[in-house]
C-alpha cells in the first residue's frame, strides 16, 4: 500500500451490540459484556454512606475498602438470602456496576459528541425540543441472574427496573444455578454454589431448574468468618482482636504469640467511620485468613471421627504443620488444628464453634452441605439422580477454600456409594468465582438465544408478569 | 496488507496535563518528541477548538490608499526582523499568513475616541502561547470529560504530525476509560483519520513493556489521581485495580504546601514551582527534619514543625526579589544585553517556529546559566555543603511571566512576555509535601503515601492468582510525573514497609524452625536486622526488618552452616495454598539499554549539589514517562514484528466488519 494514497472510504455501517450480563450477588456484583470470559466490572455490593457539608453522600465500588471517610457507614441492598431488600439502592449499585467500567455515564447527545458532522444550519433548531436524554441501557440488551428461590414479586420488580428505568430493548432473567451449569458446559447438573451469604444446591435438567429440589442455607463465607471470629475470641493464650489496617499507622515486628506493638491511629469522634465500616475491613483481613490459613479437612470421614488405624482424625490434623498468620497490627500466631475446625461445621453441624454473640445461630444438621445435597436429590425424579450425581458442578468463591472439593467428593461417595459421582470444579479461580456470570455471558452470546429475549414491546403488551411466563 | 514501517507509526499518549506524541520509531527509543499540553481553547465558533489562546487585539490603522491590510503586515514583519536579530531563530515567512488574514476590517468603528477620519480599527487575532485563560482540559483525573474537546486535541496532534495515510496509530488508554469510551475513540480514530490499523493499549501494560517485565505492580502518579494496576503475565488485572484514586496525585503535594505556606504569603504558583524545584524532597518515614525540628518526626506534628522553618519571616512573605536575580529589570527593547534578553519571550518567534523546540532550547540555556551561577554562589557563600535533606533552609528560583504592555512606539507588536525570577527561601515545609492535609475534605486521609500504599495492598490482594502476589510486591514500578519529586519512591517503600511488611516470624519458617531458631542472632554480616519501620536511607528497604536467617534461607543456594535442615526444599513443604504477603517490597530497575532515557534521568536528577546524600534517589528518575517508552516497544512488536498475527491491533478491514465494539478483542 502506498502511504500517500488515501484509503478507500468503505466504512462500518452495522450496529453490532453485545448484551450486558449482570450477576448480582450478596458480596460482589459482576457485570460485563456477553461473549467475554470475565466480567469487566466487579464491584462490592456493599456501599458506603456518609454525610459531608450537611449532605448525604454515597460511595460505591472498591473505594469503600481504600478510603475511610468521616462517619462512613456500610450497607448492603441485598438481604442475607440473596433477595433484594432495598430496591432504590440496589438500582444505584447496579447502575454503578454498568457505568464505572462498561458504559460510562449516560451517553451524551449524539449531536455534540464529536462523532457526527453536523452541517451548518441543519438540525439545530428542530432538535431542540426533542428529549435528548438517553436511558442508561437504551442500546444494550440485559441478561440478569437470580437465585433459584427468587419470589415472583422480586422478579417482576427486576424487569420493571430494567425496562422502565434503564430502557433496555430486551431483557432476560436466568437462574444462576442454570448459568453455572452452562459455564461448566453442562445442560444437566447438580450445582453446588458456595457464596458469601448462602450455600445452595440447585438441580438443573436440560437447562431448567427443578424447583422442588432447590435447597439453600446460610452457611456461606460470612458464616465461616463468624466461626473464625469465634475461634479468635476463644484463642489461647489471649483472644485475638482484629484491627484493620486503616486504624494502624505503623507496626513493629513481634515474635509469634507476643502482644502487638503498633502505633494506632485515632479519629476524632465526630469524624470516625461507623462500626459497620470496621466490620467490612475486618472482613478483608478474614478473607486473607481464609485464603492463607483455613483448610477443609479432606476426609475421609469427619474431623471428629477416628481413622481406620485407630488414630483420630484430629490427631492426624494436629501433626500436620501449622500455618502462621500475621494480623494488621503485627500480632502473629501459628494456627494448627484450629484452621480445620472453622469450616468443619459446613459438613458436620455438631463441630460448630459456639459463639453466643454471633449473628448466625448454631447450624442445624439440615443446613450442612451433605444434607442439602441429599434433600435436593430427594426432591427430584429418581431417574435423573444418577445423571445429576455424575455432573456435580462446584462454584462460588467460598468453594475455593483449600481442600473443599476433596472433602465434598468424600462425602458424596459415602452418601451415594452406588452411582458414579463426578465433580467438576474448575481450577481457575476466576471461573470458580464468576461461574454464573460466565454462564450468562455464554448464553447471551448464543445465536439461538435471540428468540428468548423479552422485548420491550412484549413487556409493554403483557406487563411485568411476562417474566414468570418466559423465564422459567 | 503491506507491512508497516517504523517511520510511519504514530504514537499518542494522552494524559491529564500533557499529551505525548511521536511519529515514527527512532533507532533507539527516545522520550517523546512532542509534548502537547492537554488543553484546548474554545474557538470563536461554538463547538470548535484552537490549540492556543486566541486574543483579540484592536488597533487603529491609518487608511492609506485603501490598502488597509498591507500596513500591519509590514509592521509585523518589521517587528519580526527585529526579534530575529535578538533570537536568531525566527522564520519570518510564516508570519504574514498568520495574522493579517484574520484581520477584519471594521470601518467607521470608533474605539478610543480618536479621530475618525483616516483611521480604521483592525481586529487582529494573535495566539498567546503562555496563557491558559479559558482553557478546556478534556481529561480530568484520567476521565474524558469533554469529548468534542478531546477529539479536537487528537485532531490537532494528528495534524501537527501530519502522518502519511499508511500510518498505524497506537493510542495509550487511561484505565479510567470505560468500555464505551474506548469504542467511541476507536470509532473516531477509524472514521476521522482513516487509519489502516489501530491499537488501544492500557497505560499500565505499556509501562510493563517499557520495563521489559511481564509481571509488575504499576503505580502511576498523575496530576490529581493515582492508578494502581497489578499486571501478571502481561495481563492487566481489572478486578481490584486502583482506578483514578482521587486526591492522590501531584496536586495533593501542591495543596499541602499551599496549606503550609499559604499563610506566609505564598501563591499557589509559587508552591507549584517549589514542589518542582530540587529542594523539595520526601524524606523516608522516621527521618528527623533538619534544624530546630530535629526532634520532631515527620508526620508527628506537621503543623508545629512547619512553623519552625521561617521564623525570621522576612524571606518568603514579602515578594521582594532577593539579590540581583537575572531578568528582574524590564529590559528595554534596544538594550541588547544578553542577561536581560533572556527574560523576554518573543511570542512571535515561538508561534512561527517550532514551539516546543524553541522553548526547550531556551530552558536549556537558562538551566545552564542558572546552574553555573548557582554553583558559584554556593561555593562562595557556603563552604560547608550539606545535603539538602540536612539543611534547614534552602531557596529556589521562582519564575513567572509578566506580560509587558505594548510600548507606545510599537503598539502593534505581538504580545511580549518577560520572565522574572527571584530567589525564595523556605524552611522545612519543603519536606512535608506528603504529610496529611489538615483539610482533607471527605477523606480521612493518612497522607498521600499511605493512601497509595493502602491501594497497592488492596490491588495486590485482589489478584486471583495468589502465587503471583509475592512477585507483585517485589516488582513495584512507580511512574507518572507526580512521582518526580525527590524521594517519592523511597518514601512510598518506607510507608509500605511500616504498615504492611510481615514480620519474619509470621512467615513460613516459624512452624518449621526448632525453637532455638525463633530469635536468630545477627549473622554478623551486612544485614543486621534493624527494628522494622526504619526504612532509613538504605536503598533496599526490603532488607529491613527481615530476619537474616530467612533471607539466607530463601535467597541463598547453600544452606547456612549449622542449620542443616534448612534447604530450599523446606519452602515447598507447605504444599497447601500459599503464604501471606508481602514479606518484602522492592522496585523494579528500569532497563539500562535505552541511553536516551538514561540521559534524561541525568538532567532530571535534582540538584547536583545534593547527590550522595542519604536521601539521594536511587534510579527511577527519568522513567516517569516510561509509558511512552513502552508504547514504542509495543508499537514495534505489534505493528512491525507481529504484523497482527496475534491480534495485537485492529485493522480497518476488521473495523468495517465488526464495528467499534470489536476493539475489546484486541487484548492490549
Amino acid at each position: 500500500m502506498n502511504p500517500s494514497i488515501p484509503p478507500s472510504t468503505a466504512e462500518y455501517g452495522g450496529d453490532e451490540v453485545s448484551a450486558i450480563v449482570l450477576d448480582p450477588g450478596f458480596s460482589t456484583t459482576r457485570a460485563g459484556f456477553a461473549g467475554e470470559d470475565t466480567p469487566k466490572s466487579l464491584i462490592p455490593t456493599y456501599y458506603g454512606r456518609y454525610s459531608s457539608d450537611g449532605q448525604s453522600k454515597l460511595v460505591f465500588g472498591d473505594d469503600i475498602f481504600v478510603t475511610p471517610r468521616p462517619g462512613l457507614s456500610i450497607h448492603n441492598p441485598m438481604g442475607r438470602d440473596g433477595i433484594v431488600e432495598d430496591w432504590d439502592m440496589a438500582e444505584k449499585v447496579w447502575e454503578y456496576a454498568f457505568t464505572s467500567r462498561l458504559t460510562g455515564p449516560k451517553p451524551g447527545n449524539p449531536l455534540q459528541n464529536g462523532l457526527n458532522d453536523v452541517p451548518e444550519g441543519e438540525l439545530s433548531t428542530e432538535m431542540e425540543g426533542v428529549e435528548t436524554e438517553e436511558k442508561l441501557l437504551a442500546d444494550s440488551p440485559l441478561l440478569m441472574s437470580e437465585p433459584g428461590w427468587n419470589p415472583t414479586k422480586s422478579r417482576e420488580k427486576t424487569i420493571e427496573l430494567a425496562m422502565e428505568k434503564w430502557g433496555t430493548p430486551a431483557f432476560y432473567l436466568a437462574r444462576n444455578g442454570v448459568l453455572s451449569a452452562f459455564a461448566a458446559g453442562k445442560a444437566s447438573a447438580l450445582v453446588i454454589d458456595i457464596g458469601a451469604s448462602n450455600i445452595s444446591v440447585t438441580p438443573v435438567h436440560d437447562g431448567m431448574i427443578l424447583k422442588r429440589g432447590v435447597q439453600h442455607s446460610p452457611l456461606g463465607g460470612d458464616y465461616i468468618s463468624s466461626q473464625i471470629r469465634a475461634l479468635f475470641k476463644s484463642n489461647a493464650p489471649q483472644p485475638i482482636t482484629i484491627t484493620p489496617h486503616y486504624l494502624i499507622s505503623s507496626k513493629t515486628a513481634v515474635d509469634a504469640g507476643q502482644p502487638p506493638q503498633a502505633k494506632y491511629k485515632t479519629f476524632a469522634p465526630d469524624r470516625a467511620p461507623d462500626a459497620s465500616y470496621r466490620t467490612l475491613l475486618e472482613e478483608r483481613t478474614l478473607s486473607e485468613f481464609k485464603e492463607c490459613v483455613v483448610q477443609v479437612w479432606p476426609g475421609p470421614n469427619k474431623l471428629s471421627a477416628t481413622g481406620p488405624n485407630g488414630v483420630s482424625n484430629e490427631e492426624l490434623a494436629k501433626s500436620s504443620p501449622g500455618r502462621p498468620f500475621e494480623f494488621p497490627d503485627g500480632y502473629n500466631q501459628v494456627f494448627g488444628v484450629d484452621r480445620y475446625k472453622v469450616v468443619e461445621s459446613l459438613f458436620d453441624a455438631k463441630a460448630a464453634i459456639p459463639d453466643p454473640e454471633s449473628a448466625f445461630p448454631a447450624p442445624t444438621p439440615a443446613q450442612t452441605v451433605p444434607e442439602l445435597i441429599k434433600n435436593a436429590l430427594n426432591g427430584v425424579d429418581v431417574d435423573i439422580r444418577p445423571h445429576l450425581l455424575a455432573n456435580v458442578v462446584v462454584t462460588g468463591a467460598s468453594s475455593l477454600l483449600y481442600g473443599f472439593t476433596d472433602r465434598l467428593n468424600q462425602e458424596l461417595m459415602q452418601m451415594f456409594p452406588g452411582p458414579r459421582v463426578r465433580i467438576s470444579a474448575p481450577g481457575n479461580t476466576a471461573e470458580r468465582k464468576f461461574g454464573s456470570w460466565i454462564g450468562g455471558s455464554i448464553l447471551a452470546s448464543l445465536g439461538t438465544f435471540h428468540q428468548m429475549w423479552i422485548s420491550k414491546k412484549e413487556f409493554d403488551e403483557h406487563g411485568p408478569n411476562i417474566v414468570e411466563k418466559r423465564c422459567k | 496488507m503491506p507491512p508497516f514501517r517504523d517511520e510511519h507509526i504514530l504514537i499518542i499518549a494522552p494524559g491529564s496535563q500533557v499529551t505525548l506524541a511521536q511519529l515514527g520509531l527512532p533507532e533507539s527509543f527516545t522520550p517523546a518528541r512532542f509534548r502537547f499540553p492537554t488543553r484546548m481553547f474554545p474557538a470563536e465558533k461554538k463547538g470548535e477548538y484552537e490549540p492556543y489562546k486566541i486574543r483579540e487585539r484592536r488597533q487603529e490603522v491609518p487608511v492609506s490608499n485603501g490598502n488597509g491590510t498591507d500596513a500591519p503586515k509590514e509592521d509585523v514583519e518589521m517587528k519580526d526582523a527585529e526579534s530575529a536579530q535578538q533570537d536568531g531563530a525566527v522564520k519570518t515567512e510564516n508570519e504574514p499568513s498568520e495574522q493579517p488574514e484574520n484581520a477584519q476590517k471594521t470601518e467607521g468603528q470608533d474605539a478610543n475616541g480618536e479621530e475618525k477620519q483616516g483611521t480604521t480599527t483592525e481586529i487582529f487575532y494573535e495566539e498567546d502561547v503562555t496563557s491558559d485563560e479559558g482553557a478546556v482540559y478534556p481529561i480530568q483525573s484520567g476521565r474524558i470529560v469533554d469529548w468534542p474537546c478531546f477529539f479536537a486535541l487528537l485532531t490537532h496532534v494528528y495534524n501537527t504530525m501530519s502522518p502519511p495515510f499508511h500510518t498505524p496509530i497506537m493510542l495509550i488508554s487511561e484505565p479510567a476509560w470505560s468500555a464505551r469510551d474506548r469504542e467511541t475513540i476507536t470509532q473516531f480514530v477509524f472514521e476521522k483519520f482513516k487509519t489502516p490499523a489501530f491499537c488501544l493499549m492500557d497505560s499500565a501494560l505499556a509501562v510493563c513493556y517499557g520495563y521489559g517485565t511481564s509481571t509488575a505492580t504499576v503505580v502511576d502518579v498523575g496530576k490529581d489521581k493515582v492508578n494502581v494496576t497489578a499486571v501478571t503475565d502481561f495481563l492487566v488485572n481489572e478486578h481490584g485495580r486502583g482506578i483514578a484514586l482521587e486526591g492522590c496525585g501531584g496536586d495533593y503535594m501542591t495543596d499541602r504546601i499551599v496549606e503550609l505556606l499559604g499563610p506566609k504569603g505564598f501563591t499557589r504558583e509559587m508552591c507549584e514551582q517549589l514542589k518542582r524545584s530540587n529542594i523539595t524532597e520526601l524524606l523516608p518515614p522516621g527521618t528527623p527534619l533538619p534544624g530546630a525540628a530535629a526532634t520532631a518526626r515527620q508526620g508527628a506534628n506537621p503543623a508545629a514543625s512547619a512553623s519552625t522553618g521561617t521564623k525570621d519571616g522576612n524571606a518568603p512573605n514579602e515578594n521582594i526579589p532577593r539579590g540581583p536575580g537575572e531578568g528582574t529589570q524590564t529590559g528595554g527593547e534596544g538594550n541588547g544585553e544578553a542577561d536581560e534578553d533572556e527574560g523576554v519571550l518573543d511570542v512571535a518567534a515561538i508561534v512561527s517556529g517550532n514551539t516546543s523546540e524553541f522553548l526547550a532550547n531556551r530552558e536549556k540555556e537558562k538551566a545552564e546559566k542558572a546552574s553555573t551561577k548557582k554553583g558559584a554562589t554556593d561555593q562562595s557563600g557556603k563552604p560547608l555543603r550539606l545535603p539538602n535533606s540536612k539543611k534547614e533552609k534552602a531557596s529556589f528560583q521562582f519564575e513567572e511571566y509578566v506580560r509587558i504592555e505594548p510600548e507606545k512606539d510599537t503598539p502593534n507588536g505581538p504580545g511580549r512576555y518577560m520572565r522574572q525570577s527571584r530567589e525564595i527561601e523556605v524552611g522545612v515545609e519543603r519536606f512535608l509535601a506528603a504529610t496529611p492535609k489538615q483539610n482533607s475534605g471527605d477523606r480521612l486521609t493518612g497522607g498521600l503515601l499511605e493512601d497509595i500504599a493502602t491501594q497497592i495492598h488492596h490491588t495486590i490482594l485482589a489478584v486471583p492468582d495468589a502465587t503471583k502476589r509475592s512477585e507483585l510486591w517485589d516488582s513495584l514500578i512507580v511512574v507518572g510525573n507526580g512521582s518526580k519529586i525527590k524521594g517519592f519512591t523511597q518514601s512510598l517503600l518506607g510507608t509500605i514497609t511500616q504498615k504492611y511488611i510481615l514480620s519474619p516470624s509470621a512467615t513460613m519458617f516459624t512452624s518449621e524452625i526448632p525453637s532455638n531458631f525463633s530469635t536468630p542472632l545477627p549473622t554478623g554480616g551486612t544485614n543486621t536486622p534493624a527494628p522494622s519501620g526504619q526504612a532509613g536511607p538504605m536503598n533496599h528497604p526490603a532488607g529491613h526488618g527481615v530476619n537474616p536467617l530467612l533471607v539466607a534461607a530463601t535467597h541463598a543456594n547453600n544452606p547456612m552452616p549449622g542449620t542443616p535442615s534448612m534447604d530450599p526444599a523446606m519452602s515447598h513443604h507447605r504444599s497447601t495454598g500459599h503464604s501471606q504477603t508481602p514479606t518484602s517490597v522492592k522496585t523494579l530497575r528500569p532497563p539500562e539499554y535505552f541511553p536516551e532515557w538514561k540521559e534524561q534521568s541525568n538532567t532530571n536528577a535534582p540538584g547536583a549539589a545534593t547527590t550522595g546524600g542519604p536521601g539521594a534517589p536511587s534510579g527511577g528518575h527519568g522513567m516517569e514517562e516510561a509509558v511512552f517508552l513502552g508504547a514504542q516497544v509495543a508499537s514495534k512488536v505489534v505493528f512491525v514484528i507481529d504484523q497482527g498475527v496475534s491480534k495485537g491491533f485492529m485493522s480497518r478491514v476488521e473495523y468495517n466488519e465488526n464495528g467499534p465494539s470489536a476493539i475489546h478483542e484486541y487484548t492490549m
